[in-house]
């Protein structure tokens, strides 16, 4: 979806800008982070609609990146980056909630594919959770001050 | 291995069984010997001491029947003296009447005289002509007229043969008279000589200078000097031993001895000691002979309970150096397989951003144009020359993530000619150095596969690598690999056959024995062929082998187009082994 906002997490500080070049090639949003950490605290400043998280990452690594994302309870959806050693990590991180993962080297059009099923996801979540919302309110007024938190 | 070390542990082994051997022997039989001939010595003391026992009451028997005797015809003539007259005793035909009446039952008595104080007969009956006959200078009448009765050792006398008399003193009237009798000689002796002790046992008696009172069995003769006395007088039964030397044999003989109390006469029994403890004897050599063979049995049983346990050890001492061996290949593979994934996870970065830089010369491309035709041909030339290798390194690394078995197995199309051309290009270079050619027959119709091209290339890479080494002996050879359809065009047929050392009959049917290997230790786990068996059979195919000592050996795999359906089950995904 043009205009989505994408949060870019790598290490590699070389491919993490390389990639947010080539989303913003294709109309994306993109914010390009190096580590667990930073990744947080941008998500607590704003909405991103994808997460793109590398696996093996120093210090919080993917895993305990997607288990902080998953805290803070966002609309958002996790697209994890993985080495090709590392697929039961990823496997274990979709359990944990992931929306799937991505093998390294990869090309930008695989990627382009998958953040779009991601942020239709996301977006499908958001809309229920929306109409919830609304039901509710047409069933209690007063819910409609909760509407915007 | 070498001789040192080999020479080292047969040493080991030597050492071990010594010192098996030696706590058996220690630990059963010398407890058992120590036991046996203890209870074989107090057993033989006892039946000794029981034996002597026996004797001992045996000869006091005859004692107490000797003395009997004597005091019986004592009793007689003390009877004939106190109980007749001087005047009827002197008349011939009443002497003869009473001599007939006391040997009524038994003619113990050889005659009866009446001596006067001078010595001379007053009457006399018996077989003998003695009536003139005058004693006063015989010892026994100067013997009886000072003691009052006296009874005599044997002597020859007036008749000329052994005998002894008996004589009491009568007074009558203030006149002393002497009735005197002979102990039947014959009688008395058979009563002593007739005792039977086996065959060497013999009785007789002595009188208190060593002379023989009756017939002794072995030599010497009555009234004769025994050689073996021993004057002393004592108490009781006395034993002892005395050894003697005929020719070359020596033989012991136990003496046992009592003093008589009247007359002072000895009776000896004479056994040979031999054959007075023959059952004894016999008892200890049965027990010492069983005891003895025992122990055999028991140190023949321990040798070969010991040689058998040592060739156990000796076996697993083997197994254990082989499992040793095997680890260490298998910890080295493991190795190999850590490091190869660290490294292949690294190029895969590096890798990803050569893909990206590429992508933005592509989109840059695409948003400005060249201008310059032949720059805009090499310039997307390049950028597709960078993808295909870009492409070959990830296929490199994922070859590599593969050995390291970091991925799941993946099902792929499989075109197995071009496969077949991948492992020939990874293991050509070391064919050529071993001067093996590769010779292809592929049939190009046969179509794709669904299959594990990992697994698939670890069967190959073993099955090559195995020809390889066949062909170890000869410098060079052929390596011949053909694909083609399967009979009932159930799936395809792939043939590697080599001109190779072949495999002998008694190991066709282990080469696919886990740890099975006829390589040199060190060379091969024996682990190639197991895995490569259970690799085809999880996806589906079989194997076949044919082999020719010194012509060579051909394997005929077959796999199915499709795999078995639970092939992606977790469990048998990465195999068993």
């Amino acid at each position: 979806m043009i205009g989505s906002k994408i949060l870019l997490v790598d290490d590699e500080e070389i491919f993490a800008d390389n990639m947010a070049k080539l989303l913003q090639n294709r109309q994306y949003k993109v914010t390009a982070v190096y580590n667990g950490e930073s990744a947080i605290k941008a998500l607590e400043k704003e909405n991103f609609d994808v997460v793109v998280l590398d696996l093996k990452m120093p210090g919080m690594n993917g895993i305990a990146t997607l288990k902080e994302i998953k805290n803070l309870g966002l609309f958002t959806e996790t697209l994890l980056l993985t080495g090709h050693g590392s697929v039961d990590a990823a496997v274990e991180a979709i359990r944990m909630g992931a929306y799937d993962f991505l093998e390294k080297p990869c090309a930008i059009d695989e990627l382009v594919e998958k953040i779009e099923g991601a942020w239709k996801k996301k977006d499908e979540a958001w809309k229920k959770d929306l109409e919830e919302k609304l039901k509710k309110v047409v069933e209690s007024p007063s819910a409609v001050f909760k509407l915007f938190d | 291995m070498d001789q040192g070390y080999e020479s080292r542990k047969n040493k080991q082994y030597s050492r071990l069984f010594r010192r098996f051997i030696i706590l058996t022997v220690i630990c059963s039989l010398v407890p058992l010997l120590l036991a046996g001939w203890g209870i074989n010595i107090h057993y033989s003391r006892f039946a000794k001491e029981r034996m002597v026992k026996t004797l001992e009451t045996r000869v006091d028997y005859h004692r107490k029947i000797i003395e009997l005797f004597l005091k019986e015809n004592r009793a007689k003539l003390d009877f004939i003296a106190s109980t007749h007259s001087i005047a009827s005793l002197s008349k011939n035909n009443q002497l003869n009447q009473i001599l007939t009446s006391v040997n009524r039952d038994a003619w113990t008595l050889t005659d009866i005289g009446i001596i006067d104080e001078n010595g001379n007969h007053l009457a006399y009956v018996g077989p003998y002509d003695l009536i003139d006959k005058n004693y006063s200078s015989t010892f026994w009448f100067k013997e009886v007229m000072e003691k009052g009765s006296y009874t005599s050792d044997m002597f020859m006398g007036f008749r000329k043969e052994p005998h002894f008399v008996m004589a009491v003193i009568k007074i009558e009237n203030g006149k002393r008279w002497i009735v005197r009798t002979t102990v039947n000689t014959d009688r008395f002796c058979s009563l002593v000589e007739d005792v039977r002790l086996g065959t060497t046992g013999e009785v007789y008696i002595l009188n208190y200078k060593g002379i023989y009172q009756t017939n002794p069995n072995s030599g010497g003769k009555i009234m004769t000097q025994d050689p073996e006395f021993e004057s002393d007088i004592h108490d009781g039964l006395t034993f002892r031993c005395i050894e003697h030397f005929d020719r070359d044999n020596k033989t012991r003989k136990i003496i046992c001895e009592i003093w008589l109390q009247d007359p002072k006469w000895l009776l000896v029994v004479k056994v040979d000691e031999k054959e007075l403890f023959a059952e004894v004897g016999l008892a200890n050599r049965a027990t010492l002979v069983s005891l003895h063979f025992s122990a055999l049995v028991i140190l023949i049983v321990a040798l070969f309970i010991t040689r058998h346990m040592i060739l156990i050890i000796k076996k697993r001492d083997l197994e254990v150096e082989q499992i040793n061996t095997q680890l260490m290949q298998a910890g080295k593979l493991a190795a190999i397989g850590e490091l190869s994934a660290g490294v292949a996870h690294e190029i895969n970065n590096p890798l990803a951003i050569i893909i990206t830089e590429r992508q933005l010369l592509l989109d840059m491309e695409k948003r400005m144009p060249i201008s310059d035709e032949a720059f805009g041909e090499q310039f997307n030339g390049s950028l597709a020359q960078i993808d295909t290798q870009v492409l070959r390194c990830k296929h490199i690394t994922r070859n590599l993530l593969r050995f390291a078995r970091r991925t799941q197995s993946v099902i792929e199309k499989v075109n197995i000619n071009e496969f077949l051309g991948e492992v020939i290009n990874l293991m050509e270079r070391e064919a050529k150095s071993g001067g093996i050619e590769f010779s292809c027959s592929l049939d190009e119709s046969i179509p794709a596969i669904l299959s594990d091209p990992s697994q698939l290339q670890q069967v190959f890479l073993n099955f090559i690598n195995n020809a390889i080494d066949a062909h170890e002996d000869n410098g060079f050879g052929v390596i011949t690999l053909s694909t083609g359809l399967a009979k009932d065009n159930a799936g395809i047929i792939i043939i590697v056959e080599d001109t190779g050392k072949g495999i002998k009959g008694e190991n066709i049917e282990k080469i696919f024995d886990p740890f099975f290997t006829t390589k040199a230790p060190g060379r091969g786990t024996g682990l190639g062929l197991s895995i490569c068996y259970n690799i085809v059979k999880q996806l589906g195919g079989t194997i076949q082998v044919e082999s020719k000592v010194k012509k060579g050996t051909r394997f005929t795999l077959t796999f199915p187009f499709t795999p078995p359906e639970d092939f992606m089950k977790p469990e048998s995904t990465h195999g068993k082994k």
